[in-house]
């Protein structure tokens, strides 16, 4: 939404299309804040040095400059347009710490600051006449000789197909949590943005790179902020011991998140957790502060754990979280088929590496999406139309009626709840080759599966099945690529844990890894790291 | 444990025109689990053909909710266990006061109309307005914004755009083209920000007809509301700053004046006379028939025209502590 609000700026023609209303996009439930270098004891170099070493040195040093140096910018535009960040009491924009930063950096609305900032792109869109596609599910990406024409989407209402014209398209899909079972993502959050992007020939970068959330809730893992640790929360294990303290002595509970998923997972592995979880206090915090700073967490707490946090500890664990990796791109969203960009977390600039910082991604997607915005809005402004293959349509239609007709299959449903256990499995926070290949074989087998998937519901009319069976697709795609890359990668590095290769490894593996189909095939290769400022030294917290 | 789900399906396909119906599902439920929950339950185990939105399941996103025994409630904040004790059983219906596409998903266009109805986003004092004085000083603060500022708007932006308070409003029910709580609740957000420079226009705009002196104050919008913005609250900041701003040529804020005039004279509600004072002289020669009907109902107060109560110098004692505290606010503001 941030991109097309900077093209209608432009005063171009600019619609958002999206199998959701915009409102409803995960944006929306990021909790805990966006960061930004606006007080004058801070600074972006700092910024950028937190963001670097969160990474574990993989992210691309110029992007990341680009984030933090322009990270002040956004968040005063943001207010200009009718953000109201909580403030300090002397009606400055208040800020609280967040893990793995050196600096109390964060912006925040209450614990709502996702809904807050998506809620204000949709009043821009409005604003700016932008038109929205809702309920419409993008079936193919057009693409010809290099060049994008548009898009074929389906109107889920009445199950039609239409084709959009267009000089340039940009990819906003965000993550794939769904593809793990324990998730903190919607259910809309299938990479679909990634598979549609793989199919039109696009590659990949990081897609082994994994965030696990260290405090999602037992059962439904639904995300408990970081600003809950960020304002002073403790986690405690079965024993009632601070056990960040033994991995973590210094910030403990601020470490970054890769770090706390693997703690909590050594805890509850051990025999120190608690029916599956640990604890993550906050009862020292007081009512007052709870009730102001953390309401939403109360509320969910409540309601989907039955814990009220002001008399009792939550029980939380890691969760899949966010995609560091996705569409490889440049600093200004541009990929290498010409008019397709792509921004957000269905991107890979690369700013996050192998582990991104809490506050980093609401930033990136306000940043780098009007970055790739404007670029896109160049690009049209200098170039006519192309031409769109009468062909696309037509093929779409096929895909589509052939799913349609079969029968006796498996249910997409099925087959969906197997992909998921296996990457909890084999591709979760603590990983290794036996269970990786063995984890990789299983989703390919999946996918040869997915070829016979039938469904029941055969009508037009907002055909969930339908919808559920295109998301599958992605999904194994997806999953195939984060397996591929993870077998790949013999070293561990932020996110990325192999016990069989415990350490980082700079002289073999300081590379992005670049995955992209050919023939149906997944290859894989790989890119150099940009290296401008930090030079790559022992992460420690 | 085993309960049974009933839920309203529909399917325009099915027939010209289609006929919703009841449809029975047995679930088994465990503890915690949400009607969300359930009905993805059902449509991956038992009826792939269901549909209903849904997306986040954490209450943040507005997309699931429905009609659960018979109240707008979000599907996936709802848990079946206690639902089920309370009322003895699951009956699932989408949105009343919306339009049934399939299944459980209704027809959000309206709602989406409404909200942009109300110009939803900010309009900012301009620059050279601040430049020229022609806004009052606290205005002039550009993105200052204090938090006292914020607590003002805080209730108004926890709105996810579920729907829920306008399926549960009486007055959307009577009237269609009334814009409703959650638009009006959005309409706070932005008249109620420090910074919004078109404060007066917007709060003329609704008070045209069909607008925010629609709302019957039933408080089903924020009995219903699963995010306490308490539309309602909204509504009345919205009323009580267009009359403090002078917006009263119009029936509801001349209801509001006549209202509190007929209490400060007679200590009473002056029905007859509030009508003339509302309408005007020439709209209430319409309001005879409806009164010829309230009369043979036997629903004509008696007698027309009402005499003092006897203890009117306490209501004007009452009115003039009020007039004074509100004087001193004022005044504490202005220091």
């Amino acid at each position: 939404m941030r991109a097309a609000i900077e093209a209608a700026a432009e005063g171009l023609n600019v619609a958002v299309v999206s199998k959701v209303y915009p409102v409803r996009s995960h944006s929306v439930a990021a909790q805990g804040g966006i960061n930004a270098a606006i007080k004058d004891t801070d600074s972006w170099e700092n910024h950028m040095f937190d963001t670097v070493k969160g990474s574990d040195y993989l992210g691309d040093q110029d992007a990341i400059e680009i984030l933090c140096k322009e990270a002040p910018r956004d968040i005063m535009e943001l207010e200009r347009m009718g953000a109201v960040f909580s403030r300090d009491p002397s009606g400055n924009i208040a800020q609280r710490p967040f893990g793995g930063a050196g600096y109390p950096r964060t912006c925040y609305l209450a614990d709502r600051t996702g809904h807050g900032l998506l809620h204000l792109m949709y009043e821009q869109l409005l604003k700016h006449e932008v038109f929205i596609y809702d309920e419409w599910h993008v079936a193919r990406l057009v693409v010809e000789d290099n060049v994008v024409r548009g898009i074929i989407a389906i109107e889920l209402r009445g199950g039609k197909l239409h084709r959009l014209h267009s000089k340039a398209v940009i990819i906003a899909t965000g993550g794939y949590g769904r593809v793990f079972h324990t998730t903190t993502n919607a259910l809309s959050s299938t990479g679909d943005g990634m598979g549609l992007a793989l199919n039109a020939g696009l590659e990949l970068m990081d897609m082994e790179f994994v965030q696990f959330h260290p405090t999602t809730l037992k059962r439904t893992g639904i995300l408990i902020t970081e600003g809950a640790r960020g304002e002073g929360g403790y986690l405690l294990n079965s024993l009632g011991e601070r056990f960040m303290a033994n991995y973590a002595p210094t910030v403990k509970e601020l470490a970054s998140r890769d770090v706390v998923s693997r703690a909590e997972k050594t805890e509850i592995d051990q025999g120190r957790g608690v029916n599956g979880c640990v604890l993550l206090d906050l009862r020292h915090l007081g009512a007052d502060r709870i009730n102001e700073r953390l309401p939403q967490i109360r509320e969910l707490a409540i309601n989907f754990a039955g814990v009220d946090p002001l008399t009792e500890p939550i029980p939380i664990r890691p969760g899949a979280h966010y995609s560091m990796g996705g569409i490889m791109t440049d600093v200004d969203g541009a990929t290498k088929i010409k008019g397709l960009y792509a921004a957000g977390e269905s991107a890979c600039v690369s700013v996050h590496g192998a582990n991104r910082l809490g506050g980093n991604s609401l930033l990136e997607a306000v940043v780098f999406g009007r970055r790739a915005g404007a670029a896109a809005a160049r690009r049209c402004l200098a170039c006519a139309a192309p031409e769109f293959p009468d062909s696309a349509l037509r093929d779409s239609a096929h895909d589509i009626a052939d799913i349609l007709r079969r029968d006796n299959g498996e249910t997409a449903s099925a087959l969906r709840q197997e992909m998921t256990l296996v990457m909890e499995e084999h591709c979760g926070v603590f990983r290794d080759s036996e269970k990786l290949i063995a984890g990789l074989a299983k989703i390919r087998e999946l996918k040869q599966r997915y070829g016979k998937v039938s469904l029941s519901d055969k009508g037009d009319y907002f055909n969930s099945e339908l919808l559920a069976v295109l998301e599958l697709g992605h999904m194994l795609d997806v999953a195939e690529s984060i397996a591929a890359g993870a077998v790949a990668r013999k070293e561990s590095r932020g996110a990325h844990y192999r016990t069989d290769f415990p350490r980082r490894d700079d002289r073999e593996w300081l590379k992005h890894t670049v995955v992209r189909k050919e023939d149906s095939e997944l290859k894989i290769s790989y890119k150099d790291v940009n290296i401008s400022r930090y030079e790559p030294k022992e992460r420690t917290y | 444990m085993k309960i049974k789900f009933k839920i309203k399906r529909y399917n325009p396909a099915e027939g010209e025109p289609a006929e919703p119906y009841f449809q029975a599902y047995t679930l088994d439920v465990e503890e915690g689990m949400s009607v969300l929950d359930a009905l993805l339950k059902i449509a991956d185990e038992q009826d792939t053909t269901l549909s209903f939105r849904r997306s986040c399941r954490s209450s943040i996103c507005g997309s699931c909710a429905v009609n659960i025994n018979g109240f707008a409630r979000l599907s996936c904040a709802t848990q079946v266990m206690p639902e089920y004790a309370k009322m003895g059983d699951m009956v699932i219906e989408p949105l009343s006061n919306h339009v049934p596409l399939k299944d459980l998903i209704v027809d959000f266009n309206p709602f989406w109309s409404r909200i942009e109805k109300v110009a939803p986003y900010l309009t900012p004092t301009s620059r050279r307005a601040r430049r020229r004085g022609d806004v009052p000083a606290r205005e002039n603060d550009g993105a200052r914004v204090t938090a006292r500022d914020e607590e003002a708007i805080d209730k108004s932006q926890r709105c996810i755009m579920c729907g829920c308070c306008n399926s549960e409003c009486n007055a959307l029910e009577i009237d269609d083209r009334y814009i409703g709580p959650a638009a009006l609740a959005k309409a706070w957000r932005l008249v109620g920000d420090v910074r919004e420079g078109n404060s007066r226009k917007r709060l003329e705009r609704l008070s045209e007809e069909h607008g925010m002196w629609n709302c019957v104050r039933c408080v089903h919008c924020t009995q219903y509301c699963p995010k306490s913005v308490s539309p309602l609250k909204q509504i009345e900041s919205l009323r009580s700053r267009a009359m403090k701003e002078g917006v009263l040529d119009n029936p509801g804020a001349k209801h509001v004046e006549a209202m509190a005039d007929s209490v400060k004279r007679v200590g009473r509600l002056d029905e007859a006379a509030m009508t003339f004072r509302t309408l005007g002289f020439l709209r209430s020669l319409g309001m005879i028939p409806f009164g010829l009907k309230m009369e043979r109902h036997g629903k004509m107060p008696k007698p027309l025209l009402f005499p003092q109560i006897e203890n009117i110098a306490e209501v004007r004692d009452i009115y003039e502590e009020a007039e004074r505290l509100e004087k001193e606010d004022r005044e504490r503001k202005k220091g």
